[in-house]
């Protein structure tokens, strides 16, 4: 029925040199796509792995971050005593207040300092959170000590089990280092509420409170109950939302990645036509007596739009198995909302290795159609001539 | 000579498709790459400075910038030699009506109202306007931007609503609309009014956040600044000053590592212009090899002839560039105009522009692809014997 | 119906560099089933031009042109490129084969149109190679042959879907003379043994000796039949001997 495939395969191989530069170009395009799409994915990765579904979040009303937010002490107590708050086997209510700040030291990215989230944290806290100590042991309320992420004892040569970072007032002394598994926990300092706010002058606040829910109906009834209580004048959204919302930080670069890849894209296309364009005309007599055979134009428009799809999608797959090693990267992005550094990981999975083929199948088409629809075009006796 | 130029441009326009569709992948690659390098040059050194801008020093407190320095380091920091006028500032962070709406969120800043303009001299504000700001307690001044888009006009009632560390409400009127070169949306109010409504007891009243320092001239400033954070050094506050355009790079770092993912796509895109645009320009010369045969039969020497085919490939290189450079000049400009009404440190990007360095790089990679995918090409055309030449089938 | 094709007041013209060129002029031709006809005249003369016509490669500018009965020009698109398929096997001067394919893929090529299976497919030009005598190098590719055996590959190739016509067109112009003498051999004998209407473009006065029939052409008009222009009559010889045994290809047909 159609031309077959080893006739576009074969001539692939006969103009070796134009379809490897050509597809060259193609690959890099999509390597840098994918490598884009990879970033936010493993950001989002990151923050969808933090947060407890369960959990609320309580920032002062109209504050989008913890940093700018405010909750005074007597507003605890109010918290405390709401209906559907979840109770730990010891009988105390999943009620942490906490205290954010941020504190800055080199890193191996900035050795001019870059900010690190400080949260000052109760016991309760710790266990509303699924994170474990690898390392040494937690802090002792009233001790100016600390525990860092994994993340933080990896990117900040400065921070290592045993040594003293400063901040706020002074010295502190790190004790331990927690995994949170594969979340932004990883990126935090952590110390005794008590000392943490003292150093900041923050003696009868708190900056955030995190409480939990008992279940997912009430954890809507308990949200609005919050929001609605003019006691408090407070706003609650969910831990997961939360986090989410900081995978916008991650825009700029995942924007300018695209575009660069899109214009590199562009590049390649005309290219593909160029080569293909070539190829029609180098090839003419073989249109005209495919076409006396019998062969329609519509095959011989299919059978070259197949050839540059094929070196696209070549070159598409080569651009995502080249940046498959990326999935084992570690970088850190700053975050607009904790206005300090989140560490993630680049994440390849099969749907950003879906998007870099569709791409480059786009890219074969958009670059194909016209010199294909020129072969098929051509008069039998003009092409016959040709060449 | 003179044949040969026209020669050359002849046998450019006779495959006009051909020649288009590789000026057009060259502009395009090169085009970016000229942003890329803008982009560079704008996350890293800057751009432009305004002359007030370069004279003008930001202290902070060494640790972290949301940490506080008192209000008495002013005067200290006047004695300092070199330092012209001083403003303090602090970052109220109140909300304006219904928070929820991103319009009715910009930058909120206590200062001192009487050294804003000798400190900013790049704001342009009228002198009854700056007047009224420095004798009325509660007046405010907004930027045109800001101004605009909430349609406010002189006399407007302003309250915010404070919260986190300065719970306060500040009920201000604004007496003045000012205009500011970077056009982004921001609202001054006077610092004393902001002590007042703190009670008594409160720490803060005393507090600022940032000393923005105007020094006599642009050479002083790197002394100034060491100056300022000798003499707070040894304090409980001490002090990081560096100069204002040093202050917007560092929030740069915040993008990650972007100096390494600038570099990596840098070369990807340098990689890929060579191999398409160079492989597109070695076809091109390879067809000519039967008209090599026949110019030589004609009595053309091998060089003359190489000449003319490297000439030729340059010529569409050289097309390329230019259009490429006008390219990334334009998308510059669009960029710009696009990133106005960014947060904060990604406005380093309003300053995006091609400098002439910029283009001549753009326009040197491009000749440097012309040639070099010529050479190889061809020199096997200029040697090949004239009988080979003809009968190539390429 | 008897007559393979009736051509009446066929012409063709056309625009080139603004010059209208008169290519074929009031042709009127009627070719029969099994006949083995030549088409002589200088170059220019207009017979590859009727050639394309009767393969309802190019249309007429004016005049009609009936191939086995039906005018192939009424069809269009998909139909009258199957019609070719199925009706015509044509042999070109510089045998055209596909280069990146080998020489039974190359015969193969025009019964990936049918509804054959695959296997049918192989197996039918493994048989037509064998018959032209290239059994032994099914799998070597266009470069690898000689002129006279790619010009056989290319007649396998013409024949494979048994189709009425063979329409060559200076089969023999690419090729020694010793080649040329199969490829002409091979043609009269699927002629003779096959019953193919053949029609064959040719100056060269050797070929004519294998044809059955000869008409001459000069500058777009036909001579009529048994008529030879002044300028060929010194240097033709009989038309009608037959070839001698010598000359005969050793094939299996």
């Amino acid at each position: 029925m159609a031309i077959p495939l080893s006739y576009n395969f074969r001539n692939l191989m006969v103009r070796k040199t134009t379809t490897v530069m050509t597809s060259a170009g193609i690959m890099l395009s999509v390597a840098v796509l994918v490598a884009s799409l990879a970033l936010v994915n493993g950001l989002r990765t990151v923050f969808a792995n933090t947060g407890h579904p369960l959990q609320l979040l309580v920032l002062r009303n109209g504050g989008t971050s913890e940093l700018g937010s405010l909750i005074p002490t007597d507003s605890f107590a109010i918290l405390r005593s709401k209906a559907g708050i979840a109770i730990d086997g010891r009988g105390e209510a999943l009620v942490s207040p906490e205290l954010v700040n941020v504190a800055n030291l080199p890193s191996v990215d900035n050795p001019k300092g870059m900010n690190i989230t400080v949260r000052g944290i109760n016991p309760i806290g710790i266990e509303m959170r699924s994170i474990r100590l690898t390392d040494g042991r937690w802090f002792r309320s009233g001790q100016r000590e600390i525990v860092i992420g994994k993340s933080v004892a990896r990117r900040y040569p400065t921070a290592k089990l045993g040594s003293r970072i400063r901040f706020g007032k002074g010295d502190w002394e790190i004790v331990g280092i927690t995994d949170g598994g594969e979340s932004a926990l990883n990126s935090e300092i952590w110390g005794d509420f008590n000392q943490i706010a003292s150093d900041y002058n923050r003696q009868d606040s708190a900056s955030s409170v995190l409480v939990r829910a008992t279940d997912p109906v009430t954890l809507d009834a308990l949200k609005h109950s919050i929001k609605d209580d003019r006691r408090l004048n407070a706003n609650a959204i969910t831990e997961r939302d939360y986090y989410a919302n900081q995978t916008v930080s991650g825009a700029p670069l995942e924007f300018l990645g695209i575009f660069v890849a899109v214009a590199m894209a562009i590049g390649s296309g005309f290219a593909t036509t160029n080569t293909m364009y070539a190829a029609v005309a180098k090839r003419s007599k073989e249109i005209g007596t495919l076409r006396t055979l019998g062969f329609s134009e519509a095959s011989i428009l299919l059978s070259f739009l197949t050839e540059s799809v094929l070196i696209a999608v070549l070159a598409g797959a080569l651009g995502c198995a080249l940046v498959l090693p990326l999935n084992w990267v570690t970088s850190g992005i700053g975050s607009f909302v904790s206005f300090s550094e989140i560490a993630f990981r680049f994440r390849v999975d099969p749907k950003t290795i879906a998007s870099g083929v569709i791409f480059s199948v786009v890219l074969g088409v958009l670059g194909g159609v016209l010199p294909a629809r020129a072969a098929a075009k051509k008069e039998i006796i003009a092409a016959l001539r040709e060449g | 000579m003179r044949s040969c130029l026209s020669l050359v441009l002849r046998n450019t326009l006779r495959n006009r498709r051909r020649s288009s569709l590789t000026v057009a992948s060259m502009a395009v690659s090169l085009g970016l790459l000229g942003v890329l390098l803008a982009l560079y040059r704008a996350l890293f050194y800057g751009g432009e400075t305004t002359p007030g801008q370069a004279k003008r020093i930001v202290v902070h407190h060494k640790i972290a910038l949301t940490q506080e320095l008192p209000v008495g380091d002013e005067q200290k920091i006047r004695q300092v030699p070199g330092v012209r006028a001083v403003i303090s500032l602090r970052w109220f962070g109140g909300t304006y009506k219904d928070p929820g709406d991103p319009k009715n969120r910009f930058g909120q800043f206590a200062i001192e109202p009487a050294s804003l303009v000798e400190v900013y001299p790049e704001l342009r504000i009228t002198e009854p306007e700056k007047v009224a700001f420095v004798a009325q307690k509660t007046a405010c001044i907004a930027s045109r931007a800001l101004a605009d888009r909430l349609g406010w006009k002189r006399g407007e009632r302003i309250p915010l609503v404070g919260a986190a560390i300065l719970p306060v409400t500040v009920d201000l009127t604004l007496v003045g609309i000012f205009d500011n070169p970077e056009g982004n949306a921001v609202l001054y109010f006077n610092r004393d009014y902001l002590r007042d409504s703190l009670s008594a007891g409160d720490s803060r009243r005393d507090m600022v956040q940032q000393y923005y320092v105007e020094a006599d001239d642009k050479d002083a400033v790197p002394d100034v600044a060491r100056q300022i954070d000798a003499m707070f050094d040894e304090s409980s506050y001490p002090t990081k000053s560096e100069p204002e355009q040093a202050f917007m790079l560092s929030f740069v770092s915040f993008l990650g590592n972007l100096k390494l993912f600038l570099a990596v796509i840098f070369g990807a895109v340098t990689l890929t212009i060579l191999l398409i645009s160079g492989n597109m320009l070695s076809m091109s010369v390879r067809e000519r090899t039967r008209e090599v045969g026949v110019l030589k039969s004609l009595g053309f020497s091998s060089g003359e002839v190489l000449g003319m085919v490297v000439g030729e490939a340059n010529l569409i290189a050289l097309a390329g560039g230019l259009v490429g450079c006008g390219l990334a000049a334009a998308l510059c400009v669009a960029i710009a105009g696009a990133m106005r009404s960014a947060p904060g440190f990604t406005s380093i990007v309003r300053g995006l522009s091609v400098s002439p360095l910029i283009l001549t790089i753009t326009l040197g990679i491009a000749l440097l692809i012309g040639s070099l995918s010529a050479l190889a090409p061809g020199l096997s055309a200029a040697r090949t014997s004239i009988l080979d030449a003809l009968r190539y089938n390429g | 119906m008897d007559s393979a094709v009736e051509a009446r007041r066929l012409s063709k013209e056309y625009v080139r560099d603004a010059d209208r060129v008169v290519a074929l002029k009031d042709v009127d031709l009627e070719i029969s089933r099994g006949e083995f006809l030549a088409l002589m005249g200088p170059s220019g003369s207009g017979k590859s031009t009727l050639l394309h016509l009767i393969a309802a490669m190019d249309r007429p500018s004016s005049g009609q042109v009936l191939v086995l009965g039906e005018d192939p020009h009424a069809l269009a698109g998909r139909a009258l490129a199957r019609w070719r398929n199925v009706h015509i096997g044509f042999v070109f001067q510089s045998f055209n084969l596909i280069p990146v394919l080998t020489a039974l893929e190359n015969v193969a090529l025009p019964l990936k149109l049918t509804s054959l299976s695959a296997k049918e497919q192989m197996e039918h030009a493994t048989t037509v190679l064998s018959l032209v005598g290239l059994g032994d190098r099914l799998h070597h590719f266009p470069r690898q042959l000689s002129g006279g055996q790619e010009q056989r590959v290319a007649i396998a190739r013409a024949i494979v879907t048994d189709p009425d016509f063979i329409l060559a067109d200076e089969p023999t112009g690419n090729l020694d003379a010793a080649s040329a003498n199969e490829i002409l051999g091979l043609l009269a004998a699927l002629n003779r043994n096959h019953d193919k209407t053949i029609v064959m473009v040719t100056h060269d006065l050797h070929a004519v000796r294998f044809a059955k029939a000869v008409r001459y052409l000069e500058k777009g008009v036909l001579h009529p039949a048994g008529e030879q222009p002044e300028e060929w009559i010194d240097r033709s010889m009989s038309v009608t001997s037959a070839p001698s045994a010598k000359n005969s290809p050793e094939v299996l047909l």
